[in-house]
């Protein structure tokens, strides 16, 4: 049976290579064709119960490393985290043995209710607080370092006082956290709110980015032509966001990146044709860096 | 809201916004920068019912067959905004989509819709469940007659018993199967079915029982004492009944006089 290419044994840290998010439509196929692929990662709520899912990243564990990647935490939620799902995220945490672990600076709860997305947060004081003591009590609960993503956001609200960048550098440095860069939102967020991209990835610290997302968006016209960029993962990374993530290598050197795509999941085939672009620009610049470190 | 809201008072009024949507206090809260906040805040209600629609869609894929795509989609948008997910874990969502639908009054001409859409349920929870080591029937050997009589089982969390007014395993089937031929010669008013739904080799497995046979297991699965319950027994071989759903591995766990005496759940 082939094995995956240039990745350490199965449980082991996620290489700085590139990965795909595996999604169900992909399950049976990955499983018994075992492609050539450096590492996966799932989403988190999805294997929380029993059955046919779980096993399956039981089995595929065993030879690829896996990142566990939360969307229901709400670091967020001013209402405190709810201490059930965090046990469930502690128990999938200890079954599945990842090699990373990451959740996302947004909000999902309040008043007891989900709201199935991940919103901003207005950035201030209070709120930078608020995610550090969430993400110290996930990290005490999981006796590990978790990485934050910064999200794609739609909307902006007046009383922010702190940029989104800032906002990051600082939780990192105050919790001890590490940075899920996803160049597509910050692409993403930039061109919603007139932000410049590349400001914002030299902002960050580079020694905190912990990992890369690359994934595709759409464009949605609005009334009087105004447009919004939307995190739908549902298409190719744009060829922007491919400039951007050169821009965040060369930057952060390299780093385990990954492929997602969510809505309209494609034929496997095509996941692995955008892990193999990204896989080439990760090669080159570890070629470059050798060069430079003989010169 | 105050000139500058507290986290929680956002929060509130973000829930609020995206559930009932319209102009509401979030609006002030968020920068205009071209596009309204009204309309900033209707992209996310958008996603918010979205998500929540193709969360259901997984769930109900039958449902989804017997109604259309867009009919089940406008149902399920109406379902998310009227009960809202209380938790994040979504395995755990649209419990209640059956019954939602049983009072929808667009769906009122299919009758059997509800039924099938309990029985998906059933089904969903027999994939998704969390996994349990079968009882260890050995150790009932080591209780004495009179602790014996008095056990009460606990049932694998995967299995669902439920009695409907159609019969909705045959529209099910039929169904997910695309056999229109099959669906066509169905009665939807040939009466109720019982049924137990549990995972065979990882998939979701439905069987018809006799009316008996079900309430026994119906009995048993919600905790009644082992003596009630074979003394209520008629009708049917109450001892085999018992050893098949033991060989099935139907039961988990057994307490006798409120003490917990074997395995539990594994995570």
């Amino acid at each position: 049976m082939p094995r995956p290419a240039a990745a350490p044994p199965g449980r082991g840290p996620i290489p700085a290579h590139a990965g795909i998010g595996l999604r169900f439509r992909h399950h049976r196929e990955v499983l018994e064709s075992r492609p050539r692929i450096a590492w996966l990662e799932v989403h988190t709520e999805n294997y929380m119960g029993g059955g046919a899912a779980p096993a399956c990243l039981e089995a595929l564990r065993r030879d690829y490393p896996v990142s566990l990647h939360g969307v229901g935490l709400s670091l967020g939620s001013a209402g405190g985290l709810d201490s059930i799902h965090l046990e469930r995220v502690r128990r999938a945490v200890e079954r599945f043995e990842p090699g990373l672990v990451s959740e996302h600076l947004s909000w999902s709860v309040a008043g007891g209710i989900y709201l199935a997305d991940l919103l901003p947060l207005p950035l201030t004081e209070e709120a930078l607080e608020l995610v550090c003591r969430h993400v110290d009590q996930v990290q005490d609960v999981l006796a590990r370092p978790i990485l934050v993503e910064n999200p794609s956001t739609y909307l902006q609200f007046r009383h922010s006082t702190i940029p989104e960048w800032e906002f990051l550098a600082a939780l990192a440095r105050r919790s001890g956290c590490g940075i899920l860069c996803d160049v597509n939102n910050i692409y993403v967020s930039a061109c919603n709110h007139g932000w410049d991209a590349s400001a914002y990835l030299a902002a960050l610290p580079a020694t905190a980015i912990g990992e890369i997302h690359l994934a595709g968006h759409s464009v949605r016209t609005l009334e009087a032509g105004r447009r919004l960029r939307i995190d739908d993962h549902g298409s190719p990374v744009a060829p922007e966001v491919w400039a951007l993530f050169r821009e965040a290598l060369e930057r952060f050197g390299p780093v385990p990146t990954l492929i997602e795509w969510d809505t309209d999941v494609p034929p496997l085939e095509v996941l692995l044709e955008e892990a193999a672009r990204a896989a080439v620009l990760l090669e080159e610049l570890e070629r470059s860096e050798r060069y430079a470190d003989a010169a | 809201m105050n000139a500058t809201p507290t986290l929680l008072e956002l929060q509130h009024a973000l829930r609020r916004a995206l559930l009932e949507g319209g102009e509401t206090a979030a609006c002030a809260e968020v920068v205009a920068d071209g596009i309204e906040p009204a309309q900033r805040l209707a992209v996310y209600r958008n996603g918010y019912a979205s998500r929540l629609s193709a969360a259901l869609r997984l769930c109900y894929p039958a449902v989804q067959r017997l109604v259309g795509e867009e009919f089940f989609d406008g149902a399920a948008r109406v379902f998310a905004f009227e009960r809202p997910p209380r938790a994040a874990w979504l395995d755990e969502y649209g419990a209640e989509f059956a019954d939602f639908l049983a009072g929808f009054p667009p769906a009122a001409s299919l009758a059997y819709l509800p039924d099938v859409a309990r029985l998906e349920w059933a089904v969903n929870r027999a994939l998704h469940a969390p996994e349990a080591e079968p009882l260890d029937v050995g150790r009932l050997l080591e209780l004495n007659e009179v602790q014996r009589a008095s056990v009460r089982f606990a049932p694998h969390p995967a299995l669902g018993l439920l009695r409907t007014d159609c019969p909705a395993d045959e529209i099910w089937r039929a169904v997910l199967a695309r056999d229109d031929a099959a669906l066509g010669a169905i009665d939807p008013a040939a009466g109720p079915a019982w049924l137990l739904v549990e995972r065979r080799d990882g998939d979701a497995s439905v069987s018809r029982m006799s009316e008996p046979a079900w309430r026994f297991a119906f009995e048993l699965c919600a905790g009644r004492p082992l003596h009630e319950v074979l003394d209520a027994a008629c009708g049917i071989e109450a001892h085999s009944l018992l050893a098949q759903h033991f060989t099935a591995g139907r039961f988990v766990a057994f307490t006798i006089e409120d003490k917990k005496v074997a395995t539990e759940t594994s995570p």
